[in-house]
């Protein structure tokens, strides 16, 4: 997607990510970001990736930062691509009038990551789901449950190598 | 000396006045609600997991299912994305029917909402005068697509079926009609005082914990945030339409009400204009037997009558998708239920609960 | 008082109002010809093509085929066909795929039934099942 980007003509949102990247990089550091680019897939929306390390602190800049405000948080869940677990996480700034995609990834056998419910108190439920139907941990979260499948449910449902106990239904 | 005790109560997960199988597990200071803990997944049925092995098109009839209530936005978001991410033309036949249906369905959802909320809160008639109204609405979509609420209508790259003869005619009939049942409804509750006194000042929040805890839709609206997709977003063909995006500054369930009922005058005044414009044309783009999505991802989000409801696609190149998710605006709508609860008289809670608007199904997915 | 007054007055006017009620199950609801009941399956018509099994989101239809009688003649003719009607969720992907209209909804909506073995429906069912047959099925 990065070659894409480059190779077609800049998009309109290009000078937004310029922006966004480079408040990231003046206040969080000059590593905190693995890669960033225009997603032309997805309405143009600016994609950031951020190091486990750095995602929360950049989630907070986001949030309380006066240019970027990007005070609500749309939506949140997680993804088992096998090779790794990512946390997607798309926020709004009515200030910026923009959309950003905020995506970090972990290590698939323990994923472990802080919670961004002290920010957004929207992504508790969100992140209860992530936890219930993939295994990962939100650090710092207020009440992790399994929200859906309720306590007594064995494995994580939307792991690619998830077994179906109940195969008669 | 008056002794009180703390009680532990279980509301549902089988109430009528919880729309479904939802439980509410509160513990009460004689009528004072301490807390107030939701429990949800009673509807659990993993839609997500099954969509991995399914094909785009067989996805459809499983969004019907999520919120049931206006299926047609669900099928929307996900003919959407996968659009989207195909760069797919729709023809504008097919966009305005699928506008149409869209509209109608909201205006169903939201009558509704408006017949059990006041059923909830122990108005017995106006429900009966909701389903009067929303059956006519329901017959025009069965007309359309075959089905009562699981519709399966929208296909990637336009709609099932063409609009049969004279059912725009019915459609344009329809929103006069309409109008003048929701002045009539005025009539019955909006002035009613003991509604008003039931509902005004009930479940306040502020714009800011609106925002905090992702709410959408009316929800957020309520708090005098002029936020809604159509407008700010557009998609489809809702940039050819004038419409209000009708707000209130209280954030009470009284205002909820108010930016509800106002919200079916905007759908109808889109009726009205769609059923106009109303063009010729094919009703299906040109798209492959099998829809196979490029590699990527890319998450939507549209308008629903709940708020706001997005869909996201991981995809590796293949015939099914890899990761789908729903961003389920009923879900996010209720996290604030407990917050909302807390320090309450035990009669409000179903005024509270009742004015947030949610469809179980789309809670827990 | 005002508000409740007026009220009291719009339900007095929906009194003279017409009745809109169905009588049903005593006359036979009005249903419009898209409305998707239980399938209809024309055995003759069938061409063995196997699409409707595939894009089955429930996986609720079963078939086999066999060879043509007539040695002369190409092709397979439906020996079996099973319509599990225990997950059926009446999508009308099947009707939509099927290049001869073989299988067609119908308006048969009443399928309640005491035993759940009554909700698997097989081919002679389904073939007898020819009331209220829909009559256009492709746009």
């Amino acid at each position: 997607m990065t070659e894409d980007a480059t190779k077609n003509e800049p998009s309109p949102n290009q000078p937004k990510l310029n922006q966004i990247v480079s408040a990231i990089e003046s206040h969080v550091g000059q590593d905190a970001l693995i890669d960033h680019y225009i997603n032309k897939l997805s309405k143009d929306v600016p994609t950031i990736v951020a190091n486990p390390n750095t995602y929360y602190s950049i989630a907070k800049l986001l949030r309380y930062d006066e240019q970027l405000n990007f005070a609500y948080l749309s939506e949140l869940h997680g993804t088992d691509f096998e090779t790794h677990m990512e946390i997607y996480v798309h926020l709004h700034s009515f200030n910026m009038n923009q959309s950003v995609a905020l995506k970090v990834k972990l290590d698939r056998a323990a994923p472990v990551i802080p919670s961004l419910v002290p920010l957004w108190p929207g992504a508790n439920w969100p992140e209860c789901e992530a936890y219930d139907l993939l295994g990962i941990d939100f650090r710092e979260h207020p009440d992790l449950k399994r929200i859906l499948l309720g306590d007594d449910w064995k494995g994580y449902p939307l792991r690619k190598d998830y077994q179906p106990y109940d195969v008669e239904v | 000396m008056l002794r009180t005790e703390e009680m532990l109560l279980n509301v549902g997960p089988q109430h009528p006045s919880t729309h479904g199988v939802f439980r509410l597990v509160i513990k009460i200071d004689g009528e004072i609600i301490k807390e107030a803990t939701p429990v949800i997944g009673y509807l659990h049925r993993g839609t997500e997991k099954l969509a991995e092995n399914l094909q785009y098109t067989q996805i459809i009839p499983y969004t019907d299912r999520l919120d049931y209530l206006a299926a047609m936005t669900n099928n929307y978001v996900l003919c959407h994305a996968v659009e989207t991410m195909m760069a797919i033309e729709v023809p504008d036949r097919a966009e305005y029917l699928r506008v149409i249906a869209m509209e109608l369905g909201r205006v169903a959802s939201h009558l509704v909402w408006w017949g059990t909320y006041l059923l909830d809160i122990g108005a017995t008639s106006p429900f009966l005068y909701a389903f009067r109204e929303r059956e006519m609405i329901v017959n025009l979509l069965t007309e359309l697509s075959g089905a009562r609420l699981t519709f399966n209508y929208m296909r990637v790259g336009g709609v099932k079926w063409d609009a049969p003869e004279g059912w725009i005619e019915k459609v344009a009939e329809f929103v006069p009609y309409m109008r003048e049942q929701l002045a009539g409804y005025h009539e019955l509750v909006t002035g009613n005082e003991i509604f008003v006194n039931r509902v005004k000042g009930v479940g306040i929040y502020t714009k800011e914990e609106a925002l905090q805890y992702s709410l959408s839709g009316a929800n957020l609206r309520c708090t005098g945030v002029k936020w809604d997709l159509r407008k700010n977003e557009p998609y489809s063909i809702y940039d050819r339409f004038t419409f209000d995006v009708p707000t209130r500054e209280e954030g009470d369930a009284f205002s909820r009400y108010h930016c509800r009922m106002e919200e079916i005058e905007e759908s109808l005044k889109i009726l009205e204009q769609a059923v106009v414009q109303f063009p010729e044309g094919p009703i299906l783009a040109k798209v492959p037997k099998i829809i196979k999505v490029p590699k990527g991802e890319a998450f939507v989000r549209i308008e629903s009558p709940r708020g706001e409801i997005g869909c996201y696609i991981a995809s590796e190149g293949k015939k099914e998708p890899y990761r789908l998710k729903f961003r389920r605006p009923s879900f996010y709508n209720l996290q604030i239920l407990p917050k909302l609860l807390e320090g309450e008289n035990m009669a409000n809670l179903i005024t509270i609960l009742g004015a947030i608007d949610i469809v179980l199904g789309e809670v827990d997915g | 008082m005002l508000g409740l007054a007026k009220g009291l007055s719009y339900t007095l006017k929906n009194l003279t109002r017409k009745k809109v009620t169905y009588d049903y199950p005593n006359e036979p609801l009005p249903l419009p010809d898209r409305f998707r009941g239980i399938q209809k399956f024309y055995p003759e018509k069938c061409i063995v093509c196997n699409q409707c099994v595939t894009i089955c989101p429930t996986d609720c239809i079963q078939l086999t085929g066999k060879k043509h009688p007539d040695p002369s003649k190409k092709g397979k003719i439906i020996d079996t066909y099973d319509i599990n009607f225990e997950i059926c969720i009446l999508c009308d992907l099947c009707t939509e795929v099927c290049p001869t209209e073989a299988i067609v909804m119908t308006n048969q909506f009443e399928l309640a039934e005491y035993s759940r073995d009554h909700l698997f429906k097989n081919l002679e069912w389904l073939d007898e099942n020819d009331e209220n047959i829909r009559k256009v099925n492709k746009v």
